[in-house]
C-alpha cells in the first residue's frame, strides 16, 4: 500500500517535471525574436505566409504555446519542417527503437562490466589487477567518447584489413555484429564510473560489521563474497542507473553519428543542423520524458531489491 | 600475607636491590603533543602533497596553463595561416627548407601538331616516345610534357606512388588533355616531397592505348614567390628558404596544429574554468540562501532545483545555442558559457544547501547562537570555512565536466563556430581525416584527455585530503 | 588442577598492526584460560586490546595490516592460530560462536533474520532449508524473542536493537558451540534491555553448558556475569582472578583504580575518582610497567624492568580446588616491595 502511494506520488511529480521540460523547451526555442522560418532560404513571402499558417506561427506566442501543449497532451509532436508530410511521431517511431536497442545493449555492457571489474579490483585491492583496472577506469573517464568511437573504427578497419575479411562492420546498423562495437564504445565511460563505484562500494561493505559476522559464522569466502558482499555492494550501482541512462542516451548522439547508425540521436543532430524546429522540440521533450520515466523506473527497481525501501523504512 | 612468584616470572629472575623499591620520583605527565599542531588547510595541503597522483596532476594543470598562456609567445606561428602545400603533414620536429619557385599558372604549356593516325599502325595507338618535366618538379607543381602519339585525340595522365605494374595500376587519374594538340599537363594536386610515377596514355576518344609511358619523378619542396612574399621570406626565384617545423603536424588546410591546439586551449580552458567558477558561485549563493533561511522558501527553491536538474543536459545545451542564435562572425563562446551556467548550477546549490543545513544543526553552531553570536559571525566563522572544502572539490570536478561538455558540443558542431577553434572542434575536423592522418584527431583528443584526467585526479586527491581530515577529527 | 577443565587456553598471544604511523602493538603477551561452563570476563578501557584479542582468536582481524606475531590458542586441544582457512571455518560458527557490540550493524541489512540464522545451520550442519527453518524458529523461541514466527521473515531494520541481539545470540548458539564470545554485547543497548540480554546469556549458559568469554568495560556487568576476570591494560593482562577475589582483594593498582572509579552508593562521595593520565602510546609501549606513569605507588624498579607475574594464594575460606589462580603483573608483590593496598588482604 505504501508502495502504491509512493509510486503514484513519483508519477505525479514526474508528470509535472515533463510539463516543465516541455515548457522550457518551448520557451528556449522562442527566445529569438522572429520565427523559425525567417532564415529559410529560397522562400518568397507567400510561401512563407502559407507555411507560417500551417505551423501556426502567425498566432501570438501564448496561443502557440497552448496549441503546442494540447497537441502534446494528445501525443502529437507536429509535422517536421525539413521533410514534408512526415510527422515527428513517425520519425521517433522509426528511429527511437534503434537508439533504444543501442542504449540497452550498452547499458548492459556498462553494468555487467562495471560490476565485474569493480568486484575484481576490490578483490585484488592494491595489487596488480586492481592497479590495471583502475588505470583503465581513469582512461575511460578521461577520454571523450568520440575519440574511442573514432579509434575503434580505425581498429575495426585494420582488423578487417589484416584478416582479409569483414570481421566487424565499420559502420551502419545491420545485425548484431554491427551493434557490438558502438554499444561498447557508448557504454565505456559509464562502465568506468560504475567500476569505480563498485570497487569503493565493495571495500565499504568489506569493512562492515555484518561481513565480520559472516566471517565469524564460518562461511566460506565464496559464500561470503556472493551472498553478503556482492549483493550489498551492488545497491549503490543500481542507484546510479538513472543518471547512467541519461549519459548513455545523450552520448548516443556522437556514437550514432560516428558509426552512421540511424538512431534518434543522429537524427536530432541533423535536425539541429537544419534548424528543424518541430523535430528538435519533439525529440527534446520525448527524450526528457523518457529520462524522467526511466529514473522513476530505476527507483522502483531499487525498491524491489533493497528491502529497506520496499518495506517503506526510508 | 606472603606472595610467591609464578613459574613464569621465576624464570626471568632479576637481580634487585632495596633501592629499586624506593618510591620513584614523580615524573611529569607523559601526555604531551608529539606532532606540531597544524591548521586545517596546512593539514589538507600536506595530505595533498603526500598523494603522488594528485601532486603530479597539479603539475600537469600548471603546465597546461603555461602552455596555453605563455605558449603563443614562444611558438609564434599564426594558427590561421594556411599552407595548402603542407596539408595533413605528420608531426615532425625538423624544419624543412623549400625552394622559391615562380607562381603557378605562368606556364603556357606545350603545343604540338596534330598527327593523323597512320594506316600502317593498324588499330592500336602507340605509347608516347618520351615523358619529361619542364623546369624543376616541386611540391608546387609538376610540369609534364610529352611527344605526340599518332592518332591520339587526347591524353590521360595518371600518378602513382609506386612503379605501376600494368595499365590497371597507374594510380590516381589526374585528368585528361582536352585537345589533341595539347602535349603537356601541370599537376598541382596535393603534392608531397617524394617520388611519383607519372604515366601518360593516349586515347583516340573511344578507348585508351594499350601502352603507356611512365616516368619516375622526385619532387622538391617548394613555395611560390608570392607565398614567400606573404610570409616575409626571400622571394628571389631559386632561393632556398627555411619553412617552420610542425611538431604536431598540420591540419587539412595546412595550418600548424601546435599553434591551433594552443589557440584551442584558450577557448577550451576559458570555458572549462570560467563556466564552473560562475555556476559554482551561483550555486553557492542560491543554495546558501535556501539553506540559511530554510522553511517554505527553501522548499520552493529546491523544487526549482529539482526541475532544472530534470532537464536533459546536453539537449538543452544545444537548444540554448539555437535559442541564443549565433550570428555570422560570432564565436559562440559566450552563449555556451551562459548555457552551461544556466544548466549546471543546481548540483552545487543542492550540495551547499545540504552542507549548510548540516552545519547549522551542529552543536558548536547552536552553542555559538545561544551565546548570542551575530549571524554574520556565524556565516564567516562557521559556515564559510566548513563549506570551503566541498566547494573546492565541486569546483575541481566541475572543470573536467565543462571541458567535456564543450568538446562534446563542438565535436557535433554545436559548440564554438569556425574560425574559432577549440579542442572539440579540432577533434571534429580531425576525425574527417582520421584514416589518412590520425594525428589531427590524436593531438586535440590527447589534450582533452590529459586535462580532464589531471583535474579528475586532482579532485580525487583533494577530496581524499579533506575527507581523511574529517575522519581523523571524529 | 585437571587440564581438561579448560575449553580454551590462550598462551602468550601477541598481535601487531601496521599503520601509517608505524607498528601498533595492540596485544602484547596475553594468556588466559576459559573454564568449562563458566564465564571469563575480559575488562579494560577502550583501546586496551581486549577486542583484538578475541578477534584474533576467531581469525577476524584483517590480515594485511594485522599480524599474529606470537602465541597459541587451543580449543579443547585444537590449535586455532595459524591454521588453514578451511579448518578455521569449520571451527568458527560451529565450535565458537560470537556476538558483537552493535546488533544493528552486525546483521546483513538485505537478508531476512531467519535466512541469516539458517545460513549457519545449512553450512555447518548440512541442513535443508526447510529443516533449518524449523530449527531457527526453535532457536528464536529459546532466545525469548517476541513473536518469533514473525521475526523469521523480517529484515534487521524492522526490529529493535534488543530483538536483533537476541537474533544474534540465536545465530551464535545455533550449532551448540563449546565457546561463546560476546564482544561488549550490551554496550549499544538500552539499560533495561542490557539486563534482559545478560539474563538470557546466563540462562543459556546454564541450559546449554556454554563457556562464555565476555568482553566489557563495565565492572557492574562483570560482577553479575563473570566467574573469572582478566583485566587488560595496554595490550597486557595485568590481573586475572576469580571474580570475588578481584573485587574483594584487587592485586593490581590499575584494578584498584578501576574499582575506585565506580560510582558507588555513598552519598558523601561527591566526586567520582579518576585514574589520572591516559594509557600509553602503543606505537612505542613503555619498556617496563605500562601503568607506571599513572600508578600512585610507582617504584624505581617499575620504570626499569617489566614486572613479573605473581600468583596470590587463595584466601583460606574459599573452595581453592575449583577456583582459578589469582595472578597480578606488578612489582608491588615482590617480597622486598613496601606494603601497599594491593598486598593487604582486605583492601579498603
Amino acid at each position: 500500500m505504501a508502495m502504491l502511494r509512493y509510486l503514484l506520488k513519483r508519477l505525479g511529480v514526474g508528470l509535472f517535471t515533463i510539463w516543465f521540460i516541455a515548457t522550457a523547451t518551448f520557451t528556449v526555442m522562442h527566445l529569438v525574436p522572429g520565427n523559425p522560418l525567417a532564415n529559410e532560404r529560397g522562400t518568397n513571402a507567400t510561401i512563407r505566409a502559407n507555411l507560417e499558417r500551417q505551423y501556426g506561427l502567425d498566432k501570438p506566442v501564448f496561443e502557440q504555446y497552448l496549441i503546442y501543449m494540447s497537441n502534446m497532451l494528445h501525443g502529437d509532436f507536429g509535422i517536421a519542417f525539413s521533410e514534408e508530410n512526415r510527422s515527428v511521431n513517425d520519425i521517433i517511431r522509426e528511429h527511437f527503437p534503434v537508439s533504444a536497442t543501442l542504449g540497452v545493449l550498452s547499458l548492459c555492457f556498462a553494468t555487467v562490466g562495471g560490476v565485474l571489474w569493480g568486484a575484481l579490483a576490490a578483490l585484488y585491492r592494491n595489487r596488480l589487477p586492481d592497479a590495471l583496472i583502475m588505470f583503465l577506469v581513469i582512461l575511460g573517464i578521461s577520454v571523450p567518447s568520440f575519440v574511442f568511437a573514432a579509434f575503434s573504427q580505425l581498429f575495426i578497419l585494420k582488423l578487417n584489413q589484416w584478416s582479409g575479411r569483414s570481421i566487424l562492420p565499420v559502420a551502419g546498423w545491420e545485425g548484431v555484429s554491427s551493434m557490438l562495437m558502438p554499444a561498447l564504445v557508448l557504454g565505456l565511460s559509464t562502465m568506468a564510473y560504475m567500476t569505480r563505484l563498485m570497487r569503493s562500494s565493495m571495500l565499504d561493505v568489506a569493512n562492515t560489521d555484518y561481513l565480520r559476522t559472516a566471517r565469524a559464522k564460518g562461511l566460506s569466502p565464496t559464500r561470503i563474497f556472493f551472498r553478503h558482499q556482492l549483493r550489498n555492494a551492488i545497491l549503490p550501482v543500481i542507484t546510479v542507473l538513472g543518471p547512467a541512462i541519461a549519459i548513455i542516451t545523450t552520448g548516443g548522439f556522437v556514437v550514432e553519428s560516428v558509426f552512421a547508425i540511424p538512431g534518434l540521436g543522429r537524427y536530432f543532430v541533423q535536425a539541429v543542423a537544419q534548424l528543424d524546429y518541430t523535430v528538435i522540440m519533439g525529440t527534446t521533450v520525448f527524450f526528457g520524458a523518457f529520462l524522467v520515466l526511466m529514473v522513476i523506473a530505476v527507483d522502483i527497481l531499487y525498491g524491489f531489491i533493497d528491502p529497506r525501501i520496499r518495506l517503506g523504512a526510508v | 600475607m606472603s606472595l610467591v612468584p609464578s613459574e613464569l616470572s621465576s624464570k626471568l629472575s632479576i637481580a634487585v636491590s632495596a633501592a629499586d623499591f624506593a618510591p620513584a620520583p614523580h615524573q611529569a605527565q607523559r601526555e604531551r603533543i608529539v606532532r606540531p599542531s597544524l591548521s586545517y588547510w596546512q593539514d589538507v595541503w600536506q595530505r595533498l602533497c603526500k598523494n603522488r597522483r594528485a601532486l603530479s596532476s597539479l603539475y600537469i594543470v600548471i603546465a597546461l596553463l603555461v602552455f596555453t598562456l605563455v605558449g603563443p609567445w614562444l611558438w609564434t606561428q599564426a594558427p590561421a595561416l594556411q599552407d595548402l602545400d603542407a596539408i595533413s603533414q605528420g608531426p615532425s620536429w625538423s624544419s624543412s627548407s623549400a625552394l622559391v619557385v615562380e607562381d603557378p599558372g605562368t606556364w603556357p604549356g606545350v603545343q604540338g601538331a596534330l598527327r593523323p593516325r597512320e594506316e600502317a599502325d593498324g588499330q592500336t595507338l602507340g605509347a608516347t616516345a618520351s615523358l619529361a618535366v619542364a623546369g624543376l618538379p616541386s611540391t608546387q607543381y609538376v610540369r609534364l610534357y610529352w611527344e605526340a602519339v599518332n592518332g591520339a585525340q587526347h591524353y590521360l595522365i595518371y600518378r602513382n606512388d609506386h612503379a605501376p605494374e600494368s595499365n590497371q595500376d597507374l594510380g590516381l587519374p589526374l585528368g585528361a588533355t582536352l585537345t589533341p594538340d595539347t602535349l603537356s599537363f601541370e599537376d598541382r594536386l596535393q603534392l608531397r616531397p617524394q617520388t611519383y610515377w607519372y604515366s601518360v596514355i593516349a586515347s583516340d576518344g573511344f578507348e585508351e592505348a594499350a601502352l603507356s609511358t611512365t616516368a619516375a619523378i622526385t619532387l622538391q619542396r617548394a613555395i611560390t614567390a608570392s607565398q614567400a612574399r606573404e610570409r616575409g621570406l626571400d622571394d628571389t626565384l631559386g632561393a632556398a628558404v627555411a619553412l617552420p617545423a610542425h611538431p604536431f603536424g598540420t591540419d587539412y588546410l595546412g595550418r600548424d596544429l601546435l599553434a591551433r591546439v594552443m589557440e584551442g586551449a584558450r577557448v577550451s580552458l576559458f570555458i572549462g574554468i570560467v563556466a564552473p567558477l560562475l555556476f559554482v558561485s551561483l550555486g553557492i549563493i542560491y543554495g546558501g540562501i535556501a539553506g540559511y533561511f530554510g522553511g517554505n522558501l527553501d522548499i520552493l527553491m529546491m523544487r526549482v532545483v529539482d526541475f532544472v536538474i530534470a532537464l536533459p543536459f546536453l539537449l538543452f545545451m544545444i537548444l540554448f545555442r539555437i535559442g541564443f542564435g549565433i550570428g555570422p562572425g560570432e564565436s559562440g563562446i559566450i552563449p555556451m558559457l551562459l548555457a552551461l551556467v544556466l544548466l549546471s548550477w543546481p548540483d552545487t546549490a543542492r550540495l551547499i544547501r545540504g552542507q549548510i543545513l548540516q552545519i547549522r544543526g551542529e552543536a558548536y553552531v547552536q552553542a555559538a547562537r545561544v551565546l548570542g553570536a551575530h549571524p554574520l559571525y556565524l556565516i564567516f566563522r562557521h559556515l564559510v570555512p566548513n563549506t570551503l572544502g566541498p566547494i573546492l572539490v565541486t569546483l575541481t570536478f566541475a572543470i573536467p565536466m565543462a571541458i567535456f561538455t564543450e568538446a562534446f558540443l563542438s565535436f557535433i558542431g554545436m559548440g564554438v563556430s569556425p574560425p574559432t577553434s577549440s579542442w572539440g572542434s579540432l577533434s571534429n575536423e580531425g576525425i574527417r581525416t582520421m584514416l589518412s592522418s590520425p594525428h589531427e584527431l590524436l593531438f586535440p583528443a590527447f589534450f582533452i584527455s590529459l586535462t580532464v584526467l589531471a583535474f579528475n585526479l586532482l579532485g580525487d586527491g583533494l577530496r581524499d585530503a579533506l575527507d581523511s581530515r574529517l575522519r581523523s577529527r571524529e | 588442577m585437571n587440564s581438561t577443565q579448560y575449553v580454551l587456553e590462550v598462551d602468550n598471544l601477541a598481535v601487531e598492526f601496521d599503520t601509517y604511523g608505524g607498528v601498533v602493538q595492540a596485544v602484547r603477551d596475553v594468556s588466559f584460560k576459559l573454564r568449562k561452563g563458566k564465564t571469563l570476563a575480559i575488562v579494560g578501557e577502550s583501546g586496551c586490546g581486549k577486542s583484538v584479542t578475541v578477534q584474533s582468536l576467531m581469525g577476524l582481524i584483517p590480515m594485511p595490516p594485522g599480524r599474529i606475531t606470537r602465541g597459541s590458542a587451543r580449543l579443547g586441544g585444537d590449535e586455532l592460530l595459524h591454521i588453514a582457512p578451511a579448518a578455521l571455518n569449520a571451527i568458527r560458527g560451529k565450535r565458537i560462536g560470537m556476538i558483537f557490540q552493535d546488533p544493528m550493524s552486525a546483521l546483513n541489512p538485505t537478508m531476512s533474520i531467519g535466512a541469516q540464522i539458517a545460513e549457519t545451520l545449512v553450512v555447518h550442519r548440512g541442513m535443508t532449508a526447510s529443516a533449518a527453518r524449523t530449527e531457527v524458529l526453535e532457536l528464536l523461541h529459546l532466545t525469548q524473542i517476541p513473536e518469533p514466527e514473525q521475526r523469521l521473515n523480517q529484515y534487521p531494520f524492522e526490529c529493535s536493537g534488543g530483538m536483533l541481539q537476541r537474533a544474534m545470540i540465536a545465530m551464535s548458539i545455533a550449532c551448540k558451540p563449546e565457546v561463546l564470545i560476546a564482544d561488549e554485547p550490551t554496550t549499544a543497548l538500552d539499560v533495561t534491555i542490557q539486563a534482559q540480554i545478560l539474563l538470557l546469556l546466563k540462562q543459556l549458559q546454564q541450559s546449554h553448558g556454554l563457556s562464555i568469554i565476555l568482553i566489557t568495560h563495565d565492572l557492574g556487568v562483570v560482577a553479575h556475569m563473570a566467574h573469572d576476570v582478566a583485566v587488560m591494560y595496554a595490550g597486557q593482562v595485568v590481573e586475572s582472578a576469580p571474580v570475588d577475589d578481584l573485587f574483594y582483594r584487587p592485586a593490581h593498582p590499575y584494578t584498584l583504580g578501576l574499582r575506585a572509579a565506580l560510582p558507588g552508593n555513598d552519598p558523601q562521595k561527591q566526586r567520582l575518582q579518576i585514574i589520572p593520565g591516559s594509557p600509553p602510546d602503543l606505537f612505542a609501549p613503555p619498556p617496563a610497567c605500562a601503568f607506571a606513569d599513572r600508578c600512585p605507588h610507582t617504584m624505581r624498579l617499575c620504570r626499569s624492568a617489566a614486572p613479573a607475574t605473581y600468583t596470590r594464594p587463595p584466601p583460606p575460606a574459599s573452595q581453592a580446588s575449583t577456583n582459578s589462580a589469582h595472578e597480578a603483573r606488578c612489582w608491588l608483590h615482590h617480597p622486598q616491595a613496601p606494603s601497599s593496598p594491593v598486598r593487604s588482604s582486605a583492601a579498603t
